[in-house]
């Protein structure tokens, strides 16, 4: 097992590159770093989980990637583009085709059916309500929920709420599914369902996996686990076999 | 389409704070259209009297005060009573042998009818002044008229008799040949026909309803007008709310009969009034003004010169729904846009984690903004639909009601009708107003709702929901998706 601190040596084809990548809030007069000197180097395909204590930077580095918030300093490169520099519509862009975001707590839209929140994630990208409708039913079926697709959330329990968001992250063939504590409102055996479906999808699709989460069991499934404390990174290489 | 399918869905899951929103905005888009309606109705209250007093197409009337009348009592007749210290009685009145005398234009009567037609408070103005004022620029039609007032005394024959009260009958020498100027046009004939061109030196009259009814006169009748008898061949009903002249004559006989207060003479080519019509509504003060110019000594009343002269609870409703009513409706409208403000904001800032994560699927600030306006602008229609039921409910209402508003407005012969100075006989001294320079009408209290009304209540209930989301989509749209998406955790 290899254990990196700091500076990881740059990969040939990485998905993500960030250097020196800094986050630093300021609250109060006080300055409060979230990230610290980050280097990171994710390949294509890769499954990365993050773990941490809570407040040590795990969910800021999330937001880093999935360009929901610029660093203080450094640079996150993103399929050759710097997410740090790159302006607010480009951003949007990238986190419209790119990125798919699963969260803790789903983040679902209440009034709208499963199939409505999962077609949400295509109107950025400007495709045409058949079409839509069909990446939807395909996206629901793949997360075993096309018999649920006219349930509002609150029909759903929580573990079927999570499912839809998958296939919401999903019906847009993202390159990469950032996940900040999938499992962290779901019981034991929903926990390993959804964390199973994930491994499948992400087997089958290719994609790159960046899950932050608690649970070492979670971490476990990953190729690389890494640890936040105090806001610096240490991965551990290859934990899979 | 999926905008619509989430604006309904959102407006459905917080329909009690959009109903209550919607409740704000159609209070004050009822109250205005319930104002508005009102004001139009006392608007159209005051123009029926308008009207009926100077013609439905009349925009600008022209008068003239009197030259000094020959004579120091001018042309109305006066009665003097006990002739005290002249005829050596005891002078205490006619009942006791005095003999009351009635002097006009200088030449005093102690016995018999005096009858006279009398043009009271106007001066005369001549055909060719008519002429003169058809022919301006902005004037289309001009037509004259004569405004008199019947005086007739009866003297006491012996010196027993008592003085009989004078009585005054408003008259109006009506230009035949111009029927849809002059008070005739706003009549409605009830019986017998009106004037011909045949009619213009015959002794025929025209009666007001209200005045044939209380004279008990009839079609084929006469009525007598400075002691010539006049054949009654219609009898005119007027609105309700006007004070219209109780006969109307031929101008021709009419100027024969009168007299001009400063010559004494018939007023043979001459009249006292002038009913104009502008060009258009928006010449009026153009009319006003070349008249001026044309007789600088005239007196040019428009119409909203006369509605200003209305007094009584008309012009206070018409104060009431200009004034009170027009800024009670616009403060109940920024009430009800701030409330809408302020709500909508507080439903931003409770679905912010909801944006946060749409902003994450990589929607566009722009395309949140205007789901928020959509949905303020769907409560504004609801608002904009429920406020005009309210406003039809409250103009309904007033109609219902039909509150009776008083106006005291000059009356046909009121400004022509001299006072008959009376002295002696058994009352002592007195004033006589023939025709009350004033008369006080009850008007009932109508409110009309117009396109336009319902048109600007729309349209302020979509600016009401604009400008409520305007608010909620500028919170949104600042909205920084790390930030919003902390909320959720």
């Amino acid at each position: 097992m290899d254990i990196t601190h700091g500076t990881v040596p740059p990969a040939e084809n990485s998905v993500y590159r960030l250097s020196n990548v800094s986050k630093i809030y300021r609250k109060g007069g006080r300055e409060i770093p979230a990230v610290v000197d980050l280097d990171l180097d994710i390949k294509p395909g890769e499954w990365l989980a993050v773990q941490g204590k809570t407040g040590h930077g795990k969910t800021t580095l999330l937001q880093l990637l999935g360009g929901l918030d610029r660093p203080t300093k450094g640079c996150v490169e993103f399929g050759g583009s710097d997410l740090a520099t790159a302006t607010e519509s480009d951003i949007r862009s990238v986190r419209a085709s790119s990125f798919g975001f699963i969260f803790q707590t789903f983040n679902l839209i209440p009034t709208l059916t499963a199939a409505e929140n999962a077609e949400a994630a295509l109107i950025p990208l400007g495709i045409n309500h058949a079409n839509r409708r069909e990446r939807v039913n395909i996206a629901l079926d793949s997360v075993g929920l096309a018999d649920r697709a006219q349930h509002l959330p609150a029909e759903l329990s929580g573990g079927q709420q999570q499912r839809v968001a998958i296939a919401r992250a999903l019906v847009k063939e993202p390159n990469v599914l950032l996940a900040d504590e999938p499992t962290g409102n779901l019981d034991e055996d929903t926990r390993d369902e959804i964390i199973a479906l994930l491994d499948t999808l992400w087997r089958e699709r290719g994609l790159t996996l960046i899950l932050v989460t608690h649970d070492s069991a979670v971490a476990r499934r990953a190729q690389r686990i890494g640890l936040m404390r105090n806001g610096r990174l240490t991965v551990r290489q290859d934990t899979r076999a | 389409m999926f905008f619509l399918t989430y604006l309904r869905r959102e407006l459905r899951r917080r329909m009690r704070q959009a109903i209550f929103i919607a409740l704000g905005l159609a209070i004050g888009i009822g109250l205005v259209i319930t104002v508005m309606g009102a004001s139009a109705g006392v608007k159209a209250a005051q123009a029926k009297v308008l009207r009926a007093l100077y013609g439905i197409g009349t925009d600008v009337t022209v008068t003239t005060k009197p030259k000094p009348p020959k004579g120091a009592q001018g042309s109305a007749p006066i009665a003097s009573g006990p002739q005290n210290g002249q005829n050596g009685q005891n002078g205490q009145n006619g009942q006791n042998g005095s003999r009351a005398q009635a002097c006009i234009n200088g030449k005093c009567y102690t016995s018999g009818t005096i009858d006279t037609l009398d043009t009271g408070n106007y001066g005369p103005l001549s055909a060719a002044t008519i002429a003169r004022i058809a022919h301006l620029d902005h004037v289309s039609a001009a037509a004259g008229g004569l405004v008199l007032t019947d005086n007739r005394i009866v003297l006491p024959t012996g010196s027993n008799s008592r003085l009989v009260p004078p009585t005054s009958v408003s008259v109006n020498g009506t230009d035949i040949t111009h029927p849809k100027l002059g008070p005739l046009s706003n009549a409605a004939l009830a019986k017998g026909r009106t004037f011909t061109a045949t009619d213009k030196d015959k002794n025929v009259a025209v009666v007001d309803s209200n005045y044939a009814a209380a004279h008990k006169l009839k079609v084929g009748g006469t009525v007598t007008l400075a002691s010539k008898k006049f054949t009654i061949i219609g009898i005119v009903t007027q609105p309700q709310a006007s004070s219209p002249p109780s006969v109307y004559i031929p101008l021709q006989r009419a100027q024969a009969l009168a007299s001009n207060p400063a010559t004494g003479k018939a007023m043979t080519d001459q009249v006292n009034t002038v009913y104009v019509t502008a060009a258009s509504a928006s010449d009026i003060g153009a009319v006003q003004k070349e008249i001026a110019h044309l007789l600088p000594q005239a007196t040019i009343t428009s119409s909203s010169d006369l509605a200003s002269e209305i007094t009584g609870s008309a012009a206070s409703a018409a104060k009431l729904a200009g004034a009170l009513g027009k800024w009670l409706a616009v403060l109940v409208l920024i009430a009800a846009f701030a409330v809408a403000s302020l709500l909508t904001m507080a439903a931003v800032a409770r679905r912010v984690p909801e944006f946060g994560t749409l902003k994450a699927l990589g929607w566009r600030s722009s395309r949140i903004v205007s789901q928020v306006l959509g949905e303020s602008v769907g409560i504004g229609i609801i608002g904009g639909a429920l406020g005009v039921g309210l406003g039809l409910a409250g103009v309904a209402i007033i109609d219902t009601i039909a509150p009776k508003l008083s106006a005291s407005v000059p009356s046909a012969g009121g400004g022509a009708g001299p006072s008959t100075h009376v002295a002696g006989g058994p009352g002592g001294a007195s004033i006589v107003s023939p025709a009350a320079s004033h008369t006080t009408i009850a008007v009932p209290m109508s409110a009309s709702v117009t396109v336009t009304a319902i048109v600007l209540a729309v349209l302020l209930a979509i600016a009401g929901g604009l400008v409520a989301g305007s608010f909620g989509g500028w919170r949104a749209a600042r909205l920084r998706p790390a930030a919003a998406l902390t909320r959720v955790a």
